[in-house]
């Protein structure tokens, strides 16, 4: 393979931080926000002074959006524990689901478009040291995005702030605070067949205070779905900080919970990994998230050694991130310091790199 | 376990030892003369005899008045928790603070703090003595002055105790370390205790009869003070300063076992460690203690993760406040004792790019409850924004003076400190909140 390069193209402001992205019908992009908004965004490489639309709002913040290309219909959902369905032609509204009583943290749809996870799960102290109460509502939950019917619930100790299908469709995974993933089987009436804990992605607080931060911010199988990509920030004792190892980790589970490989000293800085994706060609994955220390807030490495094949710092924490299908356009997605309020600065950032190889 | 001993709550304790105080050098530092005793204003020695107690939930690293006190929902500022209604109508506090909202109508909140101090070491100076720094002088913490103005020097249980179970807080632990009493002595510095800080070897020997135990003390105290008066020794002073306290410890020390307290209880301030020592706290002022601070680190400096952590410590503060009201009010002492929940600033309108609010001394709220304060008021008011007072902006000095008040303190009292300028509990006549006072 020759060497990798992200080639800056446009840089897409909006009017606050990115939360979630996904690829639309005609290769639209949408996105969710921290103000609540969902918008349409134009990703044309041609300045132009609108580059958004709103077709959409929560009444609080927009965590997900998501494409269902066989059910021609978006789905978000938002920290008030709604998902919305809503048509990308019409851009309006067309069905509301109240999914959660707390956040959806994070949101995915099934490879064939047929289901969307939402999770949720609000932090409460359940003990002397702070360690998360168990859980008030299924923390995990799948509907049927063609009839908005519950299909499943599973439980899981909150918060609960990742989700992924598999790519075959088959199974479920959700990570949360304390670094464990629970994996579903949802052709087996979503039988538990796993459970992985680590306690790499969980920082308890010794300079601050005496609580947790961390945990797994974003989920990816591997493309043949024999193993499962975990995403956050490693272990910290300054959780005001924020200035945990810039982590992920690989794991297996069909002979054992094993780590099979993970990100490599030498290769990463400090700061929160939010997001990560894979390249259609299913040969390397982008991880992004914030800089606290180092050289890169997002970078590319190879799935079958590790090592890293890019890397490059954003300018701005990066959320969300997206491959086009053709593996020839990446989407990083997320915002800048919101600044003084009266000054209404937009504060949100999509910027759109060509890859080159 | 031992019972814990009586306090009779005598004046008469202070009165022997301010007079053996009188004796010292110029450079000793007893804050009120064998004048000044006679010469303080009148409600302060009423005050002192109805045994007025503070407890100071110290909310240290800042926390957010948007997630608390003064919610801006639907604002860009506002973050992702809603407003609710309280108890007291046209009031709203965030949605974390459903309990609080249920006693609103107990609580007196201040949304127009403005102070100066935007770092954490300048902060807790400035909220914890009232004052900026004026060296080579060290004010003391207030703490150390409800201390000295309500406590009584031959209690048997400390007039200042800090419950603070976690040992770390980078800024707040070189605070901890330094000089809380300043100008006051060694007398009316804090007892720490809480998590790993137990109280060691505050038990009696079981080789040692209660009578030799006694006649030791009794010798112990009559050469040393006798040393004390004849040198004119602050070291000797700070040393029998010292003694006096372990000796005080050794009789309350069990009063400090979280075990002693009735599950039941325990159960209803939360599992946290906050909650627990609030629980505690709430016994010591039971018992007697006039001052007791409760800390819990600094969790409250959100840079990073502001909403995923205020999700969680604001519910638990709720909870706190709710159960310290309600039981102080069970018992009768809701009345005589002041509750104050505040930190060292409030936290930035504007979220950062880690998705944090940074620190903002320019309108924070906080919280107080209890004896002096009228239940149900609301002080001040912010923009739309939160980001400046638009409405009667108070500074730490109108602070003091409404916490002095509110024990029936004179603010403007001066210290009476021989040898030093001259220093008031309370500088430039800073007026209290009135608003707030009942």
């Amino acid at each position: 393979m020759n060497p990798l390069t992200l080639k800056k193209g446009k840089e897409i402001d909006l009017p606050s931080h990115v939360l979630d992205l996904t690829l639309g019908p005609d290769k639209k992009l949408y996105a969710s926000c921290l103000d609540g908004g969902v918008y349409e965004v134009s990703t044309a490489f041609k300045i132009i002074s609108d580059s958004y639309k709103e077709i959409a709002r929560h009444d609080n913040f927009a965590s997900g959006i998501n494409w269902s290309a066989s059910q021609n219909t978006l789905i978000s959902a938002g920290y008030g524990g709604d998902l919305k369905w809503i048509d990308p032609k019409e851009k309006k509204e067309t069905r509301s689901v109240k999914a959660h009583n707390f956040w959806s943290w994070q949101s995915r749809i099934s490879p064939d478009g047929k289901l969307v996870a939402t999770t949720t799960g609000q932090y409460l102290c359940g003990g002397y040291e702070y360690e998360p109460a168990p859980e008030t509502e299924p923390s995990v939950k799948v509907f049927d995005v063609a009839t908005g019917e519950l299909r499943h619930s599973f439980p899981h100790i909150p918060p609960v702030q990742s989700v992924a299908f598999s790519n075959n469709g088959k199974l479920l995974a959700a990570g949360n605070l304390m670094g464990e993933v629970i994996l579903w089987d949802l052709e087996q009436d979503g039988k538990e067949i796993a459970r992985i804990k680590t306690p790499d992605f969980t920082g308890w607080g010794i300079i601050k205070g005496h609580y947790y931060t961390g945990g797994v911010f974003a989920l990816h199988f591997a493309p043949d779905d024999k193993s499962l990509y975990l995403a956050g920030m490693g272990s910290t004792t300054d959780p005001a900080a924020g200035n945990g190892k810039q982590l992920w980790q690989n794991f297996t589970w069909h002979d054992g919970i094993k780590k099979s490989s993970s990100a490599v000293k030498g290769e990463i800085g400090e700061g929160l990994m939010e997001t990560l994706a894979f390249h259609p060609s299913g040969k390397f994955f982008v991880m992004a998230g914030r800089i606290f220390k180092g050289d890169w807030n997002a970078a590319l490495f190879d799935h079958e050694s590790g090592s890293r094949l890019h890397h490059q710092n954003v300018g701005f924490r990066i959320s969300a991130s997206a491959f086009t299908p053709d593996g020839k356009t990446l989407f990083l997605a997320g915002g800048k310091n919101q600044g003084n309020p009266a000054e209404e600065r937009k504060w949100g950032r999509i910027v759109i790199y060509k890859v080159v190889s | 376990m031992p019972a814990s001993p009586p306090n009779c709550g005598s004046p008469d304790h202070n009165l022997h030892r301010r007079k053996f105080l009188q004796g010292l050098s110029a450079g000793a530092v007893s804050s009120m003369s064998w004048g000044g005793l006679f010469g303080a204003p009148a409600f302060a020695e009423i005050a002192k005899r109805k045994q007025k107690h503070c407890i100071l939930l110290w909310l240290c690293g800042g926390p957010s008045q948007f997630e608390t006190w003064d919610p801006k929902p639907g604002m860009s500022t506002g973050g992702p928790f809603k407003s609710i209604p309280t108890n007291v109508p046209g009031t709203h506090f965030s949605e974390l603070l459903p309990k609080c909202a249920s006693i609103a109508d107990k609580l007196a909140i201040v949304r127009s703090m403005k102070t100066t101090a935007k770092e954490h070491t300048e902060g807790i100076n400035l909220l914890q003595r009232g004052h900026s720094p004026r060296p080579p002088f060290t004010r003391p913490t207030i703490g150390s002055v409800l201390a000295q103005q309500l406590g009584q020097l031959e209690s048997k249980i400390p007039n200042f105790i800090l419950l603070d179970p976690c040992p770390e807080g980078n800024e707040f632990k070189g605070f901890k370390a330094g000089n809380w009493a300043g100008w006051l002595g060694a007398d009316y510095s804090p007892v720490r205790v809480g998590g790993e800080f137990q109280i060691p070897d505050a038990h009696k020997l079981d080789s040692i009869t209660e009578d030799d135990h006694e006649a030791r003390e009794a010798l112990r105290k009559f050469f040393s003070k006798k040393y004390e008066n004849d040198r004119k020794s602050a070291a000797a002073s700070s040393w029998n300063a010292t003694f006096e306290r372990v000796n005080g410890l050794m009789s309350c020390a069990h009063l400090f076992d979280l075990e002693r307290i009735p599950q039941a209880d325990r159960d209803r301030y939360g599992p946290g460690a906050f909650g627990q020592h609030a629980l505690l706290a709430r016994t010591l002022v039971e018992e007697g203690a006039p001052f007791v601070m409760v800390a819990n680190g600094m969790p409250w400096d959100s840079h990073v993760f502001n909403h995923e952590i205020y999700q969680m410590v604001v519910p638990d503060l709720d909870n706190i406040i709710f159960q310290l009201t309600k039981d102080l009010e069970d018992r009768g002492m809701l009345e005589d004792t002041l509750v104050v929940a505040m930190g060292e600033f409030g936290r930035s309108p504007w979220i950062n790019q880690a998705r944090g609010r940074d620190h903002y001394p320019n309108a924070w709220s906080l919280a107080m409850a209890g004896g002096g304060v009228q239940g149900g008021a609301l002080v001040g008011a912010t923009d739309k924004y939160g980001a400046e007072v638009t409405e009667d902006p108070f500074n730490e000095e109108n602070l003091f003076a409404t916490i002095f008040s509110a024990l029936g303190i004179d603010p403007h009292s001066e210290f009476d400190i021989p040898g030093f300028p001259t220093f008031h509990h309370v500088e430039n006549k800073a007026a209290p909140i009135s608003q707030i006072l009942s």
